[in-house]
């Protein structure tokens, strides 16, 4: 409820100033361009590389708590499950490595330039290439890693009742596993291309 | 079996012989017709037994069936309705009513029962769930009871009968027993004691006789003499005759005696 | 979505419930179980699944001794759930005790109203409607201060209030209490699961609304089927009903014009389940519906009341087919009750060597 409000406040504040600006004839000082244009490449490739980790942290811890409780919970009745289970657990794990591989290879593009060189046509590149890549991967894992958690947390219940139907649960949590790696190419290519800070 | 019974602690005299003969007569028939009350009441009694047994395998069957329908009741109703339906419960619904039947002057009591179809406390339980089970459980449980029912009252009469028959029983043997016996004792001693005392009457009499005899031997010469003596004076002759009659007739009653 | 939030409070609960579930008795198992020669080989069947909870029996048990013991495993590990859960499951959980609250607070109301001994009534009490205050309701020595006391003192509160004044508690039969609360109790249960901010649309609230649906007709069918012949009117009858359900409205409507069992199986000709229950038993069920010779009907064929209670199996499986949702809870306690029920049963038919009924049971595993 209360969210409900303060974007709804936001909102209105927002729409009372941009109204304002605009009958004073100052509308063009809305200008996104520019705001884009200001901000350093720096920025963009850091945020891009927090939101890799981040979501991708993110993503896996959502998924181990998913399939965690699941596995605690069915490995009361079925203590048998809790080894084999935690496949799944290293599944969102994996998504969490996923992250940091590709923060690392974002990293390595990063190094000090002066102030003058910075707003260069290769640099505005390289971080836009590093937000976009980071964003990607990132939200790619977190999905990937709620979908593994789900898939885990199912596939733990259901060996806890048949455990014959581990296998086959866990082959569907392969693919829900797989989409995390899709972000990662799509990462690794779109920063590819981008070179390093100079 | 007359030897162990004794015998009456009685005056052996004519008088208690006739009563003896009469009581003698009494226990027979009294014996006879104890016997056939028995016998009808033991008729009876085996009637009984076999309708008991009968009863008594049909309860089985009903109580088994009615156990069984209480627990698909539990099963219905999913948890137990006997609290409920004790607490709701305030009139009879099945009642009794009890009456006599006269067996050989032995009352027997019949329980009859009957139910009153407008008292039903209980009709709502299992609203819910289960109702139909437990409408049906009280009826079976309602036949269960008349099965009972009727068993109590065929016990009730078994063990009446039973009292009674051993009561019977009782006076017959002691009358077949004990009392004829006793009674045939008494008579025989009493026989036996009336003739000891006709042979010592007798024997008396003979020894009165005798001596009468000679008494009147010796009178009658005394009379010869006296006669001879007192033919002039005939007064005191009259006397004489008389103490003669009432001698006569004592002697005749015991001679009676003999005889019978 | 339900994927995403629902373990945070629920996730260990509902494997444990998938625990519970996956030792309930299984066809197989109650196939052995109806081979037992006597309780003690029951006992022995059963240890796999109750464990310790049977131990302490003594040997040769009475079936009520058996029912008991594992109504108290059920309590058991229902509190166990119960101290484990936390927001609108924990509301959930409490929800799910009312219905044994409604038993038992009808209970004290008819103990005290006869003046009866409390404790012996606080021991007959369904340890699942347990509350904390029950105690106290027995300390009432009127109605009013008995109403008033259920008022301040239950959570069934709302159920008394606007629909029950102290002056009913004492005219109306028990029973009818008891099914009016039934009806209150069901459609607060009902509005819960749907409203609830974090039920409404999820799994949850359409299983759980399927299921009380089908609770609600089955309870306006019974009550229907069971008034007749007694002094209930159809106006009280009517009052009887939840106002929810598949047969809602009109075959609600149709219910309580009912005078028969025919009238009764067109107003439910509408729903296809119901009306397949009352083609199966329909025959036998106006023909030996009363007075029957053998004490019960025969035995291969079902009543009404076997046939809802396989469908409420069926439903509390299908439950199990669905993930994150409260609804599990809710099924694994039903079929808990029904194996329970089961059990009772097959010791019963041992016990009273009524073999031949013994397949009664309601196995759906």
């Amino acid at each position: 409820m209360s969210v409900t409000y303060a974007m709804g406040g936001a909102v209105t504040a927002l729409t009372i100033i941009g109204l304002y600006m605009l009958f004073n004839g100052e509308g063009e000082q809305f200008n996104v361009g520019q705001v884009l244009e200001t901000i350093s490449p720096y920025a963009w490739a850091d945020v891009g590389i927090a939101l890799c980790i981040g979501l991708s942290v993110v993503g896996a811890a959502w998924g181990i708590f998913i399939t965690g409780t699941s596995i605690l919970g069915g490995g009361v009745k079925a203590p048998r499950i809790r080894t084999k289970n935690l496949i799944s657990i290293i599944f969102c794990e994996v998504v969490a490595i996923y992250g940091v591989i590709m923060s690392i290879v974002f990293s390595s593009k990063l190094s000090l330039v002066p102030e003058d060189q910075l707003y260069s046509g290769s640099n505005y590149y390289t971080g836009y290439a590093l937000f976009w890549a980071g964003l990607t991967v990132g939200m790619c894992n977190m999905i990937c890693g709620i979908s593994v958690g789900i898939n885990g947390s199912s596939a733990a219940l259901a060996d806890a009742t048949d455990g014959s139907l581990f296998v086959k649960v866990l082959v569907i949590e392969i693919f829900s596993s797989v989409l995390g790696l899709f972000g990662l190419i799509i990462g690794l290519l779109v920063q590819g291309k981008a070179n390093e800070f100079a | 079996m007359s030897s162990g019974a004794g015998r009456e602690q009685v005056f052996p005299t004519r008088q208690v012989l006739g009563q003896m003969n009469s009581k003698l007569k009494g226990a027979q028939t009294g014996h006879s017709l104890l016997k056939r009350k028995s016998e009808a009441l033991t008729k009876r009694f085996r009637e009984i037994l076999k309708r008991i047994d009968e009863a008594k395998r049909k309860m089985g069957r009903v109580m088994q069936i009615a156990a069984f329908s209480l627990a698909e009741v539990t099963y219905a109703a999913g948890g137990d309705v006997g609290y409920q339906v004790q607490e709701s419960v305030k009139n009879a619904r099945f009642r009794i009513r009890t009456k006599q039947e006269n067996v050989s002057g032995v009352f027997l009591p019949q329980f009859e029962s009957y139910t009153k179809e407008d008292i039903n406390d209980f009709q709502l339980t299992g609203l819910g769930k289960g109702g139909q089970q437990v409408k049906r459980c009280r009826e079976t449980y309602a036949r269960a009871v008349e099965t009972l029912v009727e068993l109590a009252s065929l016990q009730t009469a078994f063990v009446i009968l039973d009292e009674t028959i051993k009561v019977v029983n009782r006076r017959v043997n002691a009358i077949e027993h004990v009392i004829i016996p006793r009674t045939e004792n008494t008579i025989k001693y009493i026989n036996s004691e009336l003739d000891e005392l006709d042979r010592e009457e007798f024997y008396r009499l003979k020894k009165v006789s005798n001596k009468k005899q000679r008494d009147q031997a010796a009178s009658d010469k005394e009379m010869k003499a006296k006669r001879q003596q007192e033919q002039q004076n005939g007064v005191k002759k009259n006397d004489d005759e008389d103490e003669e009659e009432a001698k006569d007739v004592l002697g005749e009653h015991e001679d009676d005696d003999v005889i019978f | 979505m339900e994927g995403l939030y629902f373990n945070v409070n629920g996730g260990y609960l509902e494997g444990i419930v998938r625990g519970y579930r996956n030792v309930l008795l299984t066809g197989s198992q109650y196939g052995n179980l109806t081979q037992c020669e006597n309780i003690d080989d029951i006992k022995m069947q059963l240890g796999p699944s109750y464990g310790d909870a049977l131990a302490s029996l003594p040997p040769n048990p009475s079936t009520s001794a058996l029912a008991d013991k594992t109504t108290e495993k059920l309590v058991q590990d229902f509190r166990y759930l119960q101290g484990q859960a936390t927001g609108s499951l924990a509301k959930f959980m409490e929800y799910l005790t009312y219905s044994y609250m409604i038993d038992n607070v009808a209970l004290l109301i008819t103990g005290t109203l006869h003046e009866r001994d409390t404790k012996e009534l606080l021991e007959r009490c369904h340890p699942l409607g347990w509350f904390e205050t029950m105690p106290v309701l027995c300390v009432a020595t009127n109605i009013e201060e008995l109403y008033n006391s259920v008022l301040i003192e239950t959570p069934l509160a709302p159920y008394f209030k606007g629909h029950l004044s102290h002056h009913d508690l004492d005219e109306l039969n028990i029973e009818i209490v008891r099914n009016t609360l039934y009806k209150n109790y069901l459609e607060d249960f009902h509005h819960f699961v749907n409203n609830d901010s974090e039920m409404a649309m999820t799994p949850t609230g359409e299983i759980m609304s399927e299921i009380l649906e089908f609770e609600a007709d089955r309870r306006a069918i019974n009550i229907t089927l069971n008034s007749f012949g007694t002094e209930l009117s159809k106006d009280q009858r009517r009052k009887l009903y939840p106002d929810f359900g598949k047969l809602y409205p009109e075959g609600m409507l149709m219910l309580s014009r009912a005078d028969d069992i025919e009238g009764v199986s067109l107003a439910v000709s509408g729903v296809g389940d119901y009306k397949r229950f009352f083609d199966e038993v329909g025959l036998n069920q106006s023909s030996s519906g009363v007075g029957n010779m053998a004490g019960g009907s025969g035995a291969e064929s079902k009543s009404l009341e076997d046939l809802f209670y396989q469908k409420e199996m069926e439903l509390s499986k299908l439950v199990f087919t669905q993930q994150f949702t409260h609804a599990v809870i809710y099924a694994w306690v039903k079929l808990r009750e029904q194996e329970i029920r089961n059990i009772t049963w097959i010791a019963e038919c041992i016990a009273q060597g009524q073999k031949d009924r013994i397949g009664n049971y309601i196995s759906v595993f």
